[in-house]
Formats: C-alpha cells, sequence, structure tokens
C-alpha cells in the first residue's frame, strides 16, 4: 500500500467528560500502529502538538452546551472531510441534556454557586442537531474495539461494521442469560443499539441504554411489558438517562423529568 | 407410540457417572445442561454435579425460572436458551482470510475445520429434529459447509426422552416428538432409581454394551413409555399443521401483522434462540495496515435492519415486514425450500421472546385452521350413542331454591379424569339424556351442579342417595388452562354459569404460582341465587380477587348492586397478556366479551363456553351444529377469535 501521506487525525471535545478520547489512549496495544498510519495532529487531552485543522478525519466528543461551542462546532466542520461524533455526549446530548426538559435555570442554580456567572445554552444538544455528521460512535464511553474498527475501515477506505441491531444479539451470541426473562431484570438491551459487547447484561445487570436508541425502536411495547409490574412512573426514568433525549426515548424521559425537582443548591463549591 | 427396542438396558442411577466415563474416552469433551445465572445452559460437563439434579424449569411466554428441591432427577429442565446449534454452528466461526501483498497479488485462504471431539448429553427429540434440518439446509444441498459438517459428523449425541414438558413446549404438534426415534447414539429415559438406555448406531451400541447395566424390566419399560406418554399429552396440538403452509401464504395482508408488530421489538431473541434458524453475516477483522483481514461467520437474524440492506435501502423496513418474513419462512416457505417445517416446536421463542409473543397464539390468529383441532384431551367413558356408564348418587347438596349439588360415583374411572370446562350426558331411564358441565372432577366422585329447568333434571335432583345414572364423558374441549400460564387470569361468571368455572378455579389454586394475578367477578340475580357462597370467600382468602354483584339486592346483601360487567368498567387489561375465562347466559357473555376487548382482552385469549341442544355429546346427532363446529366436540369451549360472526347471532 504506497502512502502519500497519512491522514491528518484530530480529536476535539465540548462539553463532555473525556473518557471517551481516554478510550483512544486505551488502545495501548494498537497505539504505536495508530500513530504510524494517522498523523495525529490535534488530541489536546494527550499532546501538546496543536492544529487548528484542516481534518482528514475528526473525532469530536460532547454535546453543543454553551454559545462558544454552537459557533465552534460550525468551524470544525468546515475544517473536516470526515466528522465523526463519539459518545452519548455527542451523538445523543448525555446526560447534561436532562436539563433540555423545561428546568434549566433550577438545575444552573443547584448546581453552581453563582449560576449567573455561567454562559451555557438553556438545551444542551448532539452535535448532529447543528451540523451534518458523517459516522457517529455511541456509548457511555465509546467501545474500544468499534473505535478501532472504525480507524481501521478509514486506513482501508471500507465501510466500518458498526451494526445498529439491539443488544440483544451480541447477549445471545456469547451465550449470556437474559437477565429480563430468567431474571425479571428492567433491561433495555431490546431498544438499545449494540456495540458494548453486551457488558451489562453480562454481569446480571439490565442494560441502561447508554448506547442509545437502536433502528426500529419499539419502546412503547418494551415499556409496556416492564411497566406490569412495576410502580408507575419506574420505567420512564429508566429511559431518563446517558441518551434519554434521543428521539425515541425523549416523551419517557420527559414524563420521568417532569416529575424530578433538581436539588436545592447548597452553596458550597464542590471538591 | 414409544419405539422401546427390545432389550433396553437399566443404569442405576448411582453408576451413571460410568457414562460420563465412557463419553470421556478418547479426549472427547461433554457438554450438557448447566445451571447459570438463572437458567441452564448448555457447557462442559465434568462430573454429575455439574447436571442440574432436582431443578425445573417453568417457562411461559416471556418468563423463564428454575425451581428447586425436586429430588435427584438430572434431567427435569427440559430446555434454556441454548441449542446444541451453539456446537454444530457456533455463533462467531472464523472461515476465511483474505492478504494483500506488497507486489498487489492477493491470497485467499479458507479455514480447514478443525472442531473439538464433543459428546452431547441430554438432546432432546426436538432437538434431535433440529439437528436434522441443519442436516438437509447447511449439509444436505449442493454446497457445504464444511465447519457445520466436521462439527456434526464429529459429536457423539446421547440423547434422553422427554418427561417433563414445559407450558412453551409444542413438539408433539410440529411432530418431532417427544419420542425419541432416530439420530441418537444412544438414548436415555430418566426413571426414579435409574436410566433406561438404548442406542441408536453401532458406535451407540458398542459404548451401550460397556455399560454397568442390566435388562430393563417389562415395568421400567412400561414407565418409561407411560411417562413420554404424558408428555405428548400435555403439549397437546397447539398448532394445526394441516394445510398450514397455504393458510399463511393465503395471508400475506392480514392486519395482524401490524398489531403483532406493535408489540414485537424486532430484537432477533426468537431467531437466537432457534435451533434451527441459520442466518448468518459476515463480520471482517482487518488489522490496521489493511494486509490481513480474517472473515467470520457471525449468527445474524432477519430481524435486524442489516440484513436485508441494499446501497439504496431496506427490502423489509418495518418490523411488521420482518416478522412475517420470519413467522412465513418456519411455517411455510421453509417447507418449499426444505421439504419440512424450520420449527420444531421447542418453545424457546416463546419463553425467550422479551415480551412474550407466542408463535402459537399469532399462527392461530392469522391462519386459523378450519376446525380447531384442540379437543378433550382425555378418551371418554361409553362414547357411542348408545351407552352410558352406571354412576352412583351420593350425597346432594342445596345451592339456591332450584339448584343443588349432586355427588356422583361412576363405576368407569375414565369420567374422573375430566378436566375443567367438559361435560357430561346425563341419562335416566324414560328421560331424554341432557349435557352438564361437571362443577367438580373428584378422585372418586365427579360433582354436577344441576338446575331444575325441565322435567329430566328435576327427576335427577329428586332420586335417592344410592339411585344409579347413566352418564357419557368426559366430553368436549376444557378450559385451555395451559394458555394461562404465566398470566394474569380474568374469570367472569354469570348465574349458574359459576359451575362449569369452578373446576378451573380449583385448578388453578391447585397450582396457584404458576399464574399471575386472577380475578372471579361473579355476577346473579339475586344474593340468594349465588352458587358455592362459602367457596366464594374461601377462594378469595387463598390469592383470587373476588368480586359480587347482583341484580337485585336482598337481605344482608351490602355489596354491589348492577350487572357483571359493573365489576369490569375500572379494569384495564391491556398492559399484559391476560386470559379470560366467561361462562353465564349467551347475552351476558356477548357484552362481557365486547368490555373484555375493549379493556385490552385480545379475542384469541378470550374464552367462552357455549349452549346448545346436544342429544350425543359426541358429534353424531347434528343437534348443536353452528358455522364449521359441532359445539359439543368442538366446544363448548371457544376462543372469541374462532367465533367471529357467530357469536351471539340470533338465528345461528
Amino acid at each position: 500500500m504506497s502512502e502519500i501521506r497519512p491522514p491528518r487525525l484530530g480529536v476535539v471535545k465540548l462539553a463532555s467528560c473525556d473518557g471517551c478520547q481516554l478510550t483512544l489512549l486505551d488502545l495501548e496495544d494498537e497505539l504505536l500502529a495508530i500513530g504510524a498510519r494517522f498523523d495525529l495532529v490535534e488530541f489536546p487531552e494527550a499532546s501538546s502538538r496543536r492544529s487548528d485543522g484542516p481534518y482528514d478525519v475528526l473525532l469530536v466528543e460532547g454535546s453543543v452546551s454553551t454559545p462558544a461551542q454552537a459557533e465552534q462546532i460550525q468551524q470544525l466542520r468546515e475544517r473536516s472531510r470526515l466528522l465523526v461524533t463519539i459518545g452519548a455526549c455527542a451523538t445523543a446530548g448525555g446526560i447534561q441534556a436532562m436539563r433540555n426538559f423545561g428546568k434549566e435555570p433550577a438545575w444552573r442554580a443547584s448546581v453552581y454557586p453563582q449560576p449567573e456567572l455561567i454562559q451555557s445554552l438553556a438545551t444542551a444538544t448532539p452535535v448532529a442537531d447543528h451540523v451534518n455528521v458523517d459516522i457517529e460512535l455511541r456509548g457511555c464511553p465509546i467501545d474500544r474495539y468499534q473505535l478501532l474498527e472504525l480507524l481501521t475501515a478509514l486506513r482501508l477506505g471500507r465501510r466500518p461494521q458498526l451494526p445498529d441491531e439491539a443488544v440483544c444479539l451480541e447477549c445471545k451470541r456469547r451465550g449470556r442469560v437474559c437477565v429480563l426473562v430468567a431474571g425479571g431484570v428492567a433491561c433495555l438491551g431490546p431498544v438499545t443499539q449494540t456495540g458494548c459487547g453486551a457488558l451489562c447484561p453480562s454481569y446480571a445487570r439490565g442494560c441502561y441504554a447508554c448506547f442509545g436508541p437502536r433502528e426500529a425502536a419499539n419502546v412503547g411495547s418494551l415499556s409496556a411489558w416492564l411497566g406490569a409490574d412495576r410502580p408507575s412512573g419506574a420505567v420512564d426514568r429508566l429511559f431518563a438517562g446517558f441518551t434519554g433525549y434521543a428521539p425515541p426515548f425523549r416523551d419517557a424521559s420527559a414524563r420521568a423529568m417532569a416529575t424530578f425537582q433538581p436539588p436545592a443548591a447548597t452553596g458550597e463549591e464542590p471538591d | 407410540m414409544v419405539i422401546a427396542p427390545p432389550g433396553q438396558e437399566f443404569l442405576p442411577r448411582e453408576r451413571f457417572d460410568a457414562l460420563l466415563d465412557l463419553l470421556r474416552e478418547g479426549g472427547r469433551t461433554i457438554m450438557g445442561s448447566k445451571m447459570r445465572d438463572g437458567a441452564v445452559v448448555l457447557d462442559e460437563i465434568t462430573s454429575v454435579d455439574d447436571l442440574p439434579g432436582g431443578w425445573q424449569d417453568e417457562q411461559s411466554p416471556g418468563r423463564y425460572r428454575l425451581t428447586g428441591d425436586h429430588g435427584e432427577r438430572l434431567f427435569d429442565v427440559v430446555n434454556g436458551p441454548m441449542s446444541w446449534k451453539q456446537f454444530t454452528f457456533p455463533p462467531r466461526q472464523a472461515v476465511a482470510s483474505a492478504q494483500r501483498n506488497p507486489d498487489l497479488s492477493a491470497t485467499f485462504s479458507a479455514r480447514t475445520p478443525d472442531p473439538p471431539r464433543l459428546a452431547f448429553l441430554g438432546v432432546r427429540a426436538c432437538e434431535l429434529a433440529a439437528l436434522r434440518i441443519h442436516d438437509r439446509v447447511l449439509a444436505g444441498g449442493a454446497f457445504v459447509d464444511e465447519d457445520y459438517r466436521a462439527r456434526r459428523d464429529g459429536a457423539l449425541v446421547v440423547a434422553v426422552q422427554c418427561t417433563r414438558a414445559a407450558s412453551t413446549c409444542f413438539c408433539a404438534s410440529m411432530g418431532t416428538g417427544p419420542e425419541v426415534r432416530d439420530g441418537h447414539d444412544l438414548a436415555l429415559t430418566e426413571l426414579e432409581d435409574g436410566f433406561l438406555v438404548s442406542s441408536g448406531t453401532a458406535d451407540g451400541a458398542r459404548l451401550l454394551a460397556r455399560l454397568p447395566t442390566r435388562r430393563g424390566t417389562t415395568a421400567e419399560e412400561a414407565a418409561a413409555a407411560g411417562a413420554v406418554a404424558e408428555v405428548r399429552a400435555a403439549t397437546g396440538e397447539a398448532v394445526a399443521l394441516d394445510g398450514l403452509h397455504n393458510r399463511l401464504m393465503d395471508q400475506l395482508d392480514n392486519p395482524r401483522w401490524g398489531q403483532v408488530a406493535d408489540r414485537c421489538l424486532a430484537c432477533a431473541n426468537c431467531t437466537m434462540v432457534c435451533p434451527t434458524c441459520f442466518c448468518t453475516s459476515s463480520a471482517l477483522r482487518s488489522d490496521l495496515n489493511g494486509t490481513v483481514t480474517v472473515a467470520e461467520r457471525v449468527w445474524d437474524s432477519c430481524f435486524t435492519v442489516g440484513f436485508a440492506q441494499v446501497a439504496g435501502g431496506n427490502f423489509r423496513p418495518r418490523r411488521s415486514d420482518r416478522y412475517r418474513q420470519w413467522l412465513t419462512h418456519k411455517f411455510a416457505t421453509w417447507v418449499d425450500q426444505f421439504g419440512s417445517y424450520g420449527c420444531v416446536g421447542c418453545g424457546r421463542c416463546v419463553s425467550w421472546c422479551p415480551v412474550g409473543i407466542d408463535v402459537r397464539e399469532e399462527l392461530a390468529v392469522i391462519a386459523p385452521p378450519a376446525v380447531q383441532p384442540e379437543r378433550g384431551a382425555n378418551r371418554p367413558a361409553a362414547a357411542t350413542p348408545g351407552r352410558f356408564d352406571i354412576a352412583t348418587l351420593g350425597a346432594l347438596r342445596n345451592e339456591t331454591a332450584d339448584t343443588s349439588t349432586l355427588r356422583l360415583v361412576p363405576r368407569d374411572p375414565a369420567l374422573l379424569a375430566g378436566l375443567p370446562g367438559q361435560f357430561v350426558m346425563v341419562d335416566q331411564p324414560g328421560f331424554p339424556a341432557f349435557p352438564i358441565s361437571a362443577s367438580r372432577y373428584g378422585s372418586d366422585h365427579v360433582e354436577l351442579t344441576v338446575r331444575a329447568a325441565g322435567p329430566a333434571t328435576r327427576a335427577l335432583l329428586s332420586q335417592p342417595t344410592g339411585a344409579q345414572v347413566g352418564l357419557r364423558g368426559p366430553l368436549g374441549r376444557p378450559w385451555p388452562l395451559q394458555r394461562a400460564v404465566g398470566r394474569d387470569v380474568v374469570i367472569v361468571a354469570g348465574g349458574i354459569g359459576l359451575a362449569p368455572l369452578r373446576p378451573l378455579v380449583e385448578a388453578i389454586l391447585a397450582e396457584r404460582a404458576r399464574y399471575g394475578s386472577v380475578l372471579l367477578t361473579y355476577g346473579a340475580r339475586s344474593p340468594a341465587d349465588r352458587l358455592f357462597v362459602d367457596e366464594l370467600s374461601a377462594w378469595a382468602e387463598r390469592g383470587i380477587e373476588v368480586a359480587q354483584i347482583v341484580d337485585r339486592s336482598g337481605p344482608g346483601w351490602t355489596g354491589r348492586v348492577g350487572v357483571v360487567t359493573g365489576l369490569l368498567d375500572q379494569r384495564d387489561f391491556s398492559a399484559r397478556p391476560t386470559v379470560a375465562f366467561v361462562c353465564g347466559p349467551e347475552r351476558m357473555m356477548q357484552t362481557v366479551a365486547t368490555v373484555l376487548r375493549d379493556r385490552g382482552v385480545a379475542p384469541e385469549r378470550l374464552f367462552v363456553s357455549l349452549e346448545r341442544h346436544m342429544e350425543c355429546g359426541i358429534g353424531l346427532c347434528g343437534h348443536c351444529q353452528m358455522g364449521p363446529f359441532f359445539v359439543c366436540r368442538d366446544g363448548p369451549v371457544f376462543a372469541m377469535s374462532e367465533l367471529g360472526d357467530l357469536f351471539a347471532r340470533e338465528g345461528i
């Protein structure tokens, strides 16, 4: 394979916890090969080398939460050939999108001792609400094998294999016993996009949809089934998580958030 | 029809380890049932302690539980989510690699099959059928999956006869079980103190000759055959195969596809647990340099979006498209392609559907058979028009001013084997015979609750203790109680209609934990017209919600006044599948059926018991014909979905 020049790769963040970027650094065995195959021009979490672009591939973490970020994402899009969003914040809004359900001032007052100093938008929204996104890597955090597959496929020029199917298939392929059927555990796997390797059900936990809704997600049917032997509102709350702002989950999240009050501010600085 | 080859051998329970030792010879690994995370999975068995001794499975649509302390038996868990395709057709299997060389030449290499040497321990009849189907699909045509062929050829198969059935089992319908017929090297039938063992191949015979067995006795063989026959009776005829292919393919536009898609999650669990589903996709694993790419064959499903995707779009975008594809393949087009159904009746797709969709129910609604096949599960006594068996009248208990419960001791024990909802024909010298639903099937007697409505019933009620009458029965189709396992139940009785429902209530109470919430609503003309008054309050104390209402109040009545549907007004049954059993005057049943349907009970889960003029009770005299049915033979219990427009229509 003759190389002209390795593609220029950038990794940036908006409103997020940095955990998804960290997944790239967690690819310890492959890091050298990635470094050899990509020109890592921008990755502030890992390197002091900086670049404003242009980028052949830009990985964007985080949701658009401030006026500055709303402007920044437009510029990043202009400077990127391929824009890839990574993680629940960038693809669905993240946990901070809980403020989108109508109580933004109360949340701000709850979190910050001097809320008037904070410049944030009333909503925290996925990147795709602002600019065109070429590829999404889901999850909170993203899956290292999906990230590796993405980089490999980009290098080869083929389409990355990121199946949009229920978590259930991977559970069954791995021989896991269904926690919902055999344990009565509330599990969102049937409506959640795969990619995590069926992590939570492998530890007898229900999936909490950190990869967000899959194609054809039948939230109504699963909710009705789970709701039959659970207290009213309990099922709605399951959806109001990291990807609760994603459209198929949004109605359930809105119902759950309608009854939820942000805690009162303590007036203390966080640790 | 158990095929019991002459000379079945008996292996004592305490020597079962000798079988494991033999199976392990030559470095074989034994795969069998093992408990993990609340289910039985298929995994390596290193000693008899790995097997789920004393455990049983409780399965219903969308629900699976294991219960313990059932003694020592090793094979009482019918099945779990895994089938043997886990080993013959693994979920993820590397099949080839491709390499791009520096000089731009390419190398493609297929992987040479190198299967582990396995012994499958505890393969059920339905599983043997599934393996035969895969043999045809994957290795019986012009092109052969070599990995499958090698794995199949290398495996030793030890079958086990089913002596228990789950409520989700329907192998008898599909013609695949429960009897193990062929396809095994060895077959076991578990008895209390050991196993009957027979061989099906020369390899099996060689193993059998080396086991520490003695000849099985006739009694042991009879016990084994009897146990399997009971499973056959229990699994019933849930799917009517007659003409199913065309009945299903004629229904490609049935609105039910859309309705089931409202419930279907398209999560693919049914296809993953199915022992015959064989659809796969190719997954590529490349190294970062792109020099070597390994192709893996990975289980896929017709329920995923990627499965029917092409560059321009998707051939099956809707969940209803995908469900229809799956069901019609299993029960129709599979026959065209491979000469058999793609379903073996193992019931896994029913149990492991996260929202409890029951393929038997969908088939019955989408492609209903011309006449329902589910008849009385037992053989009646005196089942000819001219014959009756003798029963002796015992004590009589007055229920209301005109209704009493009679105790009858029949001579023929077949009369005691009735199921809730079945009826008997009662004959007295000089009177015409009449049908009465039994209000109890006891261990040595039958109870009939009879209202003095005419000369024959009046005559019966005035007979002294010790008098003999003629009985024919039990007759007709019982309440399909099996359908209610794991589900909520609502029972609606009007007046004397409580009598045929009483054995149903008693059967539910006998195994109360098998059902969800149970509601009994009872309407009578007045407080004094209520049957079984003491029992109603006793039932309420044993986990059944009992609600009563009367048309007219009476002395001491503080309960509700009105019609029986008044007890259903505040109810909602739409959250989970609820099964309804309704008996009373036809007008009342019609009103109740409408209300229940509005409250979310599907017509195929709403059962009524019909009354018609019957003379013979066995479908020969023609009196009780109603549309395509004889009520005595095909009923008296019907699902509303079977009756359709016939129900409560005047003059039919």
